[in-house]
Parts: C-alpha cells; sequence; structure tokens
C-alpha cells in the first residue's frame, strides 16, 4: 500500500455505505409504495391513481391508506433510532425501548392519559396522551439510566431489569384498565397490541417532528457515540462526557419512543431488528449506521404494515402482532447469522 | 515537563488501595514501570491519573492538576482490556476518536495523522479489517494507536503487552521508549513481565501494601527482598550480558 492508500482504501468503504443507504433508501421507497397499494378493499394502486374523479378512493388514499403507511415508516424509523442509540450508550446489543420497558412505560403514561382525562390549559388534547407517554417514557429511561451508572452493573443486569420493568409496568396498566370504563379500556387495548388504524396526518406530523427534532441531534454525537463502542473508559479518557452523552440520548430515546407508542401502541422488535440489520449491512460508524437503523426499522415496519393487510383477505391485523411474530424468527436469523460471520 | 505525585491516596469505598504515594518527580523522557502483585494498585494509580478514578493528594503534570477531571487533551490511557466483537473497521476506530476529541483538526490533518500512527506501529495491513476480526493483540494495538493518535505527553498504559507475542510486546515498547526520546513526553507502564520492564523502563515504581517498595533504577530496584515482599517469592536477580538485571523466580513463599 503506498503512504496515500490507506485513507483511499477507507474512501471506498465510505462509498459502500452510501450506496448501501441509497439501496436502504429506495428499498423503503418500494416498500411505502407497497403498502399504500395493498389494503382489505382490494383496491389497486392503478385504481388509487385516479383517486381525485372519486370522493370514495379519494378517502381511501388520503385518509387511510397514506397516513397509515407513512406512520409505519415513521414509527418505524423512530424506534429503530432509538434502539441504535440505546445499544451503544448501554453497550448492550439486547437494549431497546421494548427489551427495557421504555415501551411499556409510554403505554402507561398513555392509558394514565386516557383513563384520567389529564389535561394542562392551552394545550390541544391530541398532545396529552403523547406528553403522558414521555413522561413516563422519561421516568422509566431515568431509571434505566441510574441503574446502568451503577457501579458493577453489568449489562445482563440492565436486560434483566428492563424485563423486571416491563413485567411492573404491565402490572400497573392492567390495575389501571380493572379501574377504568369500558370506552377507555378500548382505547388501552389498542395501545398495548399496536395498530397503524388511528394513523392521521396530524400524528404523522408529530412523529416526523419527533424524529426531525432526534435525527440531526444524533448526527452531531455520531463521533463521541462511536468512540464510545471503543470502551467506556476509553473514551472517558479522552475527555467525552459519556454520561452526560448517555443522559441526552436516553432523553431522545424517550422522546422517539413516546412519541411512536403514543399513536399506534406497543410495537415490538423493530428496536432491536432495526438496528442489528443496520449493523450487519453498515457497520458501526455512527454516521452512517443511525440513519441506516433508521431506514432499516421503517422497511421492516413498512413490510410489516403490508404482511398485517394480507396475511388474512378482507382484515387488517394490528400490525403489533406481525411484527412480533415475524420480528422475532428475523432477529434469530440475523443473530446466528452475526454469528458464522465473525 | 515532568510529572508530580505528593501524598496520592486511592480507596474503593473504605477500603484503602494507595496510601500517601509520593515517588519522586518524574521527569520528560522517561519510562517509568508499575510493578506489584495482583491489586497492588498498578491500574488504580493510571486510572486516577487519567482522571477515571477520585483520588486525593496532589498530582501535576507541568503543574497543572490531574486528578479529579483529569488532562484528556495531554493524556492518553490505554485500559487494560478493550471490546470485543466491535463491527469498526481498524481505521475507523482511530478516525472516530481523534474526530471526536478533536474536531478542530481538518480532514487532511487526520488523516495524515492517522497514517503516521499506523505506520509508526507497522499495522497497516489491519487499518481496513474489521475490530471483531482482530486478534486481542491486534485490538490492544489499535487501542494504542487510539492513544497515539492524540499525540499526548503524558502515556498511561495499562498492561500494554498481556495479549501480545514476544515480537509485538517488542514493538510496542519499542515505540514507547522511540515516541518518549523523540518528543518532550513521558510513559507509566503497569506491566506483569519483570524482565521486560527492566529491559525497557529507566525507572520501576514498585507497589506493595498500598504504598510504594521501591523507586528506583531497575537495577536499584530489584532485589530479591523488594521482590520477595511484593510478590512472596524466592527470586534471583542476575545481570545478563546486555547489562540489565534479569529476575529468575525460585519458589512461591508461604503468604
Amino acid at each position: 500500500m503506498t503512504a496515500a492508500s490507506l485513507a483511499q482504501g477507507y474512501r471506498r468503504h465510505i462509498l459502500g455505505r452510501v450506496a448501501l443507504l441509497t439501496g436502504l433508501l429506495a428499498a423503503v421507497g418500494l416498500a411505502l409504495l407497497t403498502d399504500i397499494a395493498t389494503g382489505p378493499s382490494g383496491i389497486r394502486l392503478t385504481d388509487l391513481l385516479r383517486a381525485e374523479n372519486d370522493p370514495a378512493l379519494h378517502i381511501i388514499l388520503w385518509e387511510i391508506r397514506l397516513p397509515q403507511a407513512v406512520m409505519a415508516v415513521l414509527v418505524g424509523a423512530a424506534l429503530a433510532l432509538a434502539g441504535a442509540e440505546m445499544q451503544t450508550t448501554l453497550n448492550n446489543a439486547l437494549a431497546s425501548p421494548f427489551t427495557l420497558g421504555l415501551t411499556n412505560a409510554a403505554t402507561l403514561g398513555a392509558a394514565c392519559g386516557i383513563v384520567f382525562e389529564i389535561s394542562f390549559p392551552g394545550i390541544p388534547a391530541l398532545w396529552m396522551v403523547p406528553l403522558n407517554a414521555f413522561a413516563a417514557a422519561v421516568a422509566a429511561t431515568l431509571l434505566v439510566n441510574a441503574l446502568a451508572r451503577t457501579q458493577g452493573a453489568g449489562a445482563d443486569t440492565i436486560v434483566l431489569f428492563g424485563i423486571a420493568m416491563v413485567f411492573v409496568m404491565n402490572a400497573l396498566l392492567w390495575l389501571i384498565q380493572y379501574v377504568a370504563s369500558a370506552d377507555a379500556v378500548q382505547q388501552i387495548v389498542f395501545w398495548t397490541m399496536g395498530s397503524l388504524s388511528r394513523a392521521t396526518w396530524e400524528k404523522d406530523a408529530l412523529v416526523a417532528l419527533a424524529l426531525a427534532v432526534c435525527l440531526p441531534l444524533s448526527l452531531r454525537q455520531a463521533w463521541a457515540m462511536t468512540t464510545l463502542r471503543s470502551g467506556e473508559d476509553h473514551a472517558r479518557s479522552f475527555g467525552i462526557p459519556v454520561g452526560r452523552l448517555r443522559l441526552i440520548v436516553l432523553l431522545r430515546v424517550s422522546l422517539l419512543a413516546a412519541a411512536a407508542v403514543s399513536f399506534v401502541g406497543t410495537i415490538g422488535f423493530i428496536g432491536l431488528v432495526g438496528p442489528h440489520l443496520a449493523r450487519l449491512l453498515i457497520g458501526e460508524d455512527h454516521r452512517f449506521y443511525l440513519p441506516g437503523a433508521a431506514l432499516a426499522g421503517a422497511l421492516v415496519m413498512s413490510l410489516a404494515s403490508t404482511a398485517s393487510k394480507s396475511i388474512v383477505p378482507g382484515l387488517v391485523l394490528p400490525v403489533g402482532i406481525v411484527t412480533a411474530l415475524v420480528g422475532i424468527p428475523l432477529f434469530m436469523t440475523l443473530l446466528l447469522s452475526q454469528r458464522r460471520g465473525r | 515537563m515532568s510529572l508530580h505525585l505528593k501524598d496520592l491516596s486511592v480507596q474503593y469505598g473504605r477500603h484503602p488501595v494507595l496510601t500517601g504515594l509520593s515517588p519522586a518527580p518524574i521527569p520528560a523522557g522517561s519510562v517509568v514501570g508499575l510493578l506489584g502483585a495482583n491489586g497492588a494498585g498498578k491500574s488504580t494509580l493510571l486510572r486516577a491519573l487519567a482522571g477515571l478514578q477520585a483520588a486525593s493528594g496532589d498530582a501535576r503534570l507541568d503543574g497543572e492538576p490531574l486528578l479529579g477531571r483529569g488532562q484528556p487533551d495531554r493524556v492518553g490511557y490505554l485500559p487494560q482490556s478493550l471490546p470485543q466483537g466491535s463491527p469498526l473497521l481498524a481505521y475507523e476506530a482511530v478516525l472516530s476518536t481523534l474526530r471526536a476529541t478533536r474536531p478542530d483538526l481538518s480532514a487532511a490533518s487526520a488523516e495524515q495523522r492517522i497514517e503516521a500512527v499506523f505506520d509508526r506501529l507497522g499495522l497497516r495491513d489491519l487499518a481496513l479489517r474489521k475490530m471483531a476480526q482482530l486478534s486481542g493483540g491486534q485490538r490492544q494495538m489499535i487501542g494504542l494507536s487510539q492513544v497515539l493518535v492524540r499525540q499526548p505527553r503524558l502515556l498511561l498504559l495499562d498492561e500494554p503487552t498481556s495479549a501480545l507475542d514476544l515480537r509485538w510486546q517488542l514493538a510496542v515498547l519499542q515505540t514507547v521508549r522511540s515516541l518518549t526520546a523523540g518528543r518532550s513526553c513521558l510513559a507509566l507502564i503497569a506491566i506483569h513481565d519483570i524482565n521486560l520492564a527492566a529491559r525497557f523502563c529507566d525507572r520501576l515504581l514498585i507497589l506493595g501494601n498500598g504504598g510504594l517498595l521501591a523507586d528506583a533504577t531497575p537495577t536499584d530496584a530489584l532485589t530479591p527482598e523488594v521482590l520477595a515482599r511484593a510478590y512472596a517469592v524466592e527470586a534471583r536477580v542476575e545481570p545478563c550480558s546486555a547489562g540489565f538485571p534479569v529476575v529468575l523466580a525460585d519458589r512461591a513463599l508461604p503468604v
């Protein structure tokens, strides 16, 4: 190798990653189109293109399929980005908003918002449930962070703590359901199953806003997070404020998880599968890994949305059920192929 | 440039690990070996100087305090063990360190620095391989590159040769020697191999019982009495043909 070829060789790797990101973006676009073209009414994309002349088709396209398909992409991206950031800062490949109980905490917060009709003057009702979900997710995050900083708390301890958190949050959720009215219980059940059926453009905009705020901030800390992969002590000795970085990241994760969960309910495994897929394809340079994880999460969620409308003809299954059923085998395959690849 | 330690003490909870450590000032250009049995406080001392471990007393590099927040811009610390299994390329592990801590450097000068470090350590062939595919010793070398690329004035190396084969052990210590000789920096190296320390270090600090058992040149520090106190072994110290002391441990003493 000549003196200049090391950086040149590395630039070829960078180009490869840019190509992969572009490919993922194109795949998300295709998945989105497929999702829009799929529905229980059996109306095809070619028919929908004529929607302007038909009020019924117009409603199906603009008020049902498009907002739901866009929501799938946004929620998938938000959860996978949250999972990727968590896995890096907690140094734990099993960390995700779902496995550490953040999703459940957000669901509990949302349930409290619904049942107790919490409101603040000047804040629109649409914002109150997400705000409750966010507050609960932040509280759960701070608990996880406190444990992660406890001396001697290893990766296994954090995951076990997450499992305990899931159980506690579920127990509290059941308690709230027990005392809630039938109407509120129905709304809560919708949350726990995870469904795109109530997506609207307004809700899409809120999740997009959360992503638009978080992704650029994540990318600004990409070098520090990449360095953190070399070990916490190493990173701290370089002057990287690891404690502060972790807290900021976990607050971002809370926002992303709460934004996603507030409108579509509990969606499992996207926060795990997205980052693992991105790591496998792109590596861990966080400049590429973070957007890669978001795109991979968006792709898997969009495909799950299509599957939820295709498995039983004429019926839309809650997408949370599909992600769990498809996510587990996909995740296991990923893990095993990753081990073989080493 | 010099390093001054005075009354340095570290404790874990109520358990004191180091008490009142006050070695003689360490001048620039020195390579100082930290020796001692397991748990003697070698890693603890390095972590305290790197600002990773709370400590009392005083430690100054060129008169500037080291304890507390440390001086990350001037101190380079290599931990004993580095994580396994990262899909990061070796090149980008070093690049990320530099970009995260020196955002003022241009891309071109960052690349130049990395090229120079990989050349110096003879690691060009590993640069574009994933960390997960490297051996423990190779990962240790990349960890050392992450430290050296920042051009620190004080090197704190915790067992940098423990995972390396003989050739790489010598290569690392030769590199550290040439760095300290060529630039106004100094190195503190925690090391288990006494003979390697005697060969490459100007001075040895031998730790034991929470304090300093010896602070002298290898020839003066390595005596059967000190080795018996530090390691609970019966040992002979003999000069080799190159003039360095060689330790031959004969048997473990009852403790």
